[in-house]
């Protein structure tokens, strides 16, 4: 095996339970994203793009799908004759096995792998952002500073920071200090969950952690803070660009609108930095005479004869004549049938919303307390004429004419 | 059956000349169709669907855009370790000519024949758009144990090839005679897909080469239909043999009905194509769009209707574009009006420009051109 300077290792074993149904039947980087994509798409892009080309992917919670999208890695051109992307679950040895404890003890049972090639440095990453990023960028200003780690941050609103892994640095950008959602932040550089280590220091500090009996062997609570007590140089490396955690169901349907936001800049069509996905082969997508189409995003394989707008309207979805869908994101399969509408929500894949029925409202009508995005599981059936009104989180079949 | 058994030969240039303004710049094989398609793709497709895993693509000239689709074959899953797909460009020696018919192409193949592991072969156009059964087809070749069994479609034949077969089938669908004349009514006729037993076909194109033979239908099918167990196998759904320009836009716009669209593009038998990794297609603010077949990457911020987009198509705001075909990355500036044109791939339609073709003639725009 030749060595590699860096290999990547991507956490995709959470179950991302603040996501709801939507993460029922699938872990949260397998659930689908801007139309065509899925959430790892992003890291997994970038990446290749960035020219790593050995990626683990520890998974845990549903991985069937996940497993299966990934597959040899080829829509990401990570299927390598040396390196590529390994799907890494738990396992059992001769002394027995364990789930995945913590982000640290995931990396830990994985030492193996990541000594098979021999890298200098490895990237932490997790499955639950979307950004683009030039990770070789950030490894070479690692290199230079002489760190140990560095930590990718970002600058958020003063009033947001308290929601946040804070970092507390110096003029230098060393970190002297790391706050889990402080409440009176010192400082508004949040941490985005990547991290570059040298590889002996972090193996050294895996090994220490897992000694440890009370330690919940997480990156960001047990692993950061033992480095700083020992006097490691950690820095801070600056993003400026778009980053979005999508681990809530208001912030994946802010994150998928942000694509229809022309003050964002999010392309994902940039020639220089492809965001690559698992495509399903379907026929480019149908707009009939009847629809009316404004400020969304469709894909293909859609038959769209109703209205949209301000909505991403994922692969194969159908639109009915008459329907209505507005600020709303309709993921893969789904059926929006004639005279239904669909406001402030999010449809998962393949739920079927029958004639007339009507899902979520706008925040005006029911007015801001109590208001949220309603979701719609996956292969849900919404019955004739039913209405479901704002922040619900439908997990069972809705029959005709009822009203939740 | 085993893995191996049949194997695809196709002409990548069949007819090329029946489509002038696409094929200059390459083969028929790879002319762009129907939102994000080449030509090649549906043949393919039903190759590969039908369990085919060896396919030879026959080339004479033109052939760098075809090879630039197909690279190793994976889009289509025929990158394997046994078969895949082969390049056939024309091997010149001093013993062979260079062909001008399906029999010299055919010859050409003989060494993809003779190394072939498989027992039949199938031996396709390209200039067929159809979403054929072909596992069906060779089904019925071998419960007939039929030599050659031809696949027909009841309907008009094209009239401006000279070698499509119309069919006169006894009860039992074997082939009584070929004609080449059509009176204009509806017949049966070949669809340029045919299956043969390896051997047979060998033997058949070295006999038919060595006697002057030229083209495989008269020559081969047409002259042996007494000597020989020929049969039809009927395709019953939708099918194009492109017949002319005039064909080639009225198949694109076939695709704006619902009923053409499922007989084309089947769940169960997609149509595959190298993909490009485009984001959807984005609609602005005041887009338009009506009764339109659109491929990924586009950004629609004027009107469109009656159309098709490539992948990659930008129609700028305050633009109109009616009963057109806009091939990849074609841009049409602000306020310029598009109407029956057909635009090759990256054309470029200025601020305020207007272009108008008629219903009968549309206008064409070459690749690559500034209006």
């Amino acid at each position: 095996m030749n060595s590699k300077k860096c290999v990547a290792m991507l956490l995709a074993g959470g179950q991302g339970s603040r996501l709801g149904v939507l993460t029922s039947k699938i872990a949260k980087p397998a659930v689908p994203y801007g139309g065509k994509y899925r959430i790892i798409d992003f890291p997994l892009s970038n990446c290749t793009n960035s020219g790593i080309d050995t990626v683990g992917i520890l998974t845990q919670y549903k991985p069937l799908e996940l497993n299966d999208y990934v597959g040899s890695g080829k829509p990401w051109d990570l299927d390598r004759l040396n390196g590529g992307v390994h799907i890494l679950p738990p396992y059992q040895g001769q002394q027995g096995g364990d789930w995945y404890k913590g982000t640290a003890n995931a990396i830990y049972q994985n030492i193996e792998f990541i000594e098979r090639y021999d890298p200098k440095y490895v990237l932490i990453l997790s499955g639950d952002h979307i950004y683009k990023m030039d990770y070789s960028k950030m490894i070479n200003e690692h290199a230079k500073s002489g760190a140990a780690c560095t930590i990718a941050v970002l600058e958020v609103p003063e009033d947001e920071a308290s929601r946040f892994g804070i970092m507390n640095t110096k003029e230098d950008d060393t970190i002297y200090e790391f706050e889990e959602k402080p409440k009176n932040p010192k400082s508004n550089l949040a941490s985005m969950g990547i991290y570059v280590f040298n590889w002996d220091k972090l193996r050294k500090y895996l090994t220490e952690d897992e000694k440890k009996p009370d330690s919940s062997n997480d990156f960001g609570k047990d692993v950061i803070p033992a480095m700083l007590n020992e006097g490691e140089l950690l820095k801070v490396y600056r993003f400026n660009d778009y980053w979005k955690d999508v681990g809530t169901v208001d912030s994946l349907w802010e994150a998928n609108l942000d694509l229809l936001n022309p003050k964002i800049d999010l392309n994902l069509s940039d020639s220089n930095w492809r965001i690559y996905s698992r495509t399903t082969g379907m026929p480019p997508q149908f707009i009939s005479d009847k629809a009316n189409v404004e400020n969304s995003l469709v894909t293909d394989g859609c038959e769209i004869c109703g209205n949209l707008d301000y909505s991403i309207i994922f692969d194969n979805v159908t639109v009915e004549e008459g329907a209505t869908v507005e600020y709303s994101l309709v993921m893969p399969g789904a059926v929006i049938k004639s005279g239904a509408s669909v406001k402030y929500a999010i449809i998962a894949e393949n739920a079927v919303i029958e004639n007339g029925a009507s899902v979520g409202t706008e925040p005006s009508i029911a007015g801001t307390e109590g208001w949220g995005i309603t979701v719609v599981g996956a292969d849900i059936t919404i019955g004739k004429n039913a209405k479901v009104g704002a922040n619900n989180m439908i997990t069972t079949n809705v029959k005709e004419g009822e009203e939740i | 059956m085993r893995a191996s058994a049949v194997a695809g030969l196709v002409l990548a240039n069949s007819n090329d000349e029946l489509l002038n303004e696409l094929t200059s710049v390459r083969s028929m094989a790879s002319v762009p169709f129907g939102g994000r398609y080449r030509l090649i793709d549906f043949t393919l497709s039903n190759l590969v669907h039908s369990g085919v895993s060896s396919v030879g693509l026959i080339t004479k000239e033109n052939y760098r855009s075809l090879m630039d689709h197909i690279g190793n074959g994976f889009y289509w899953d025929l990158d394997r370790k046994g078969g895949g797909v082969y390049l056939l460009p024309p091997y010149v020696t001093s013993g062979v000519r260079r062909y001008t018919g399906t029999i010299d192409a055919l010859y050409g193949a003989m060494n993809f024949l003779k190394r072939s592991k498989a027992d039949y072969i199938v031996i396709s156009g390209s200039d067929t758009i159809a979403n054929i059964d072909i596992s069906a087809a060779i089904e019925s070749h071998i419960n007939k144990q039929a030599d050659i069994t031809v696949v027909y479609h009841y309907g008009k034949k094209p009239v401006n090839h000279d070698d499509i077969m119309i069919l006169d089938l006894d009860n039992d669908n074997r082939i009584k005679s070929v004609n080449f004349k059509s009176n204009g009514e509806d017949v049966n006729y070949g669809i340029e897909t045919t299956i043969i037993g390896k051997e047979l076909l060998k033997k058949l194109i070295k006999e038919s080469y060595d006697n002057g033979g030229e083209n495989f239908n008269r020559d081969i099918i047409s002259a042996y239909v007494d000597k020989l167990n020929i049969y039809g196998y009927e395709h019953k759904e939708f099918v194009t043999v492109l017949d002319g320009m005039h064909s080639y836009i009225e198949t694109n716009m076939a695709l704006l009905k619902t009923e053409v669209r499922r007989q084309l593009f089947k769940k169960e038998r997609p149509i595959l194509t190298k993909t490009r990794d485009d984001m959807p297609t984005r609609y602005g603010t005041k887009s338009v769009v009506n009764n339109c077949f659109i491929a990924d990457g586009c950004i629609i911020d004027g009107t469109v209707e009656n159309s098709i987009l490539f992948r990659g198509v930008n129609v700028e705001k305050g633009a109109v574009v009616k009963n057109c075909i806009l091939m990849q990355e074609t841009t049409v500036g602000t306020n310029a009006v598009l109407e029956n044109v057909i635009a090759d791939k990256n054309a470029v339609i200025g601020e305020g420009m207007t272009v108008k073709g008629t219903k009968e003639k549309s206008f064409f725009i070459n690749k690559n051109q500034v209006v």
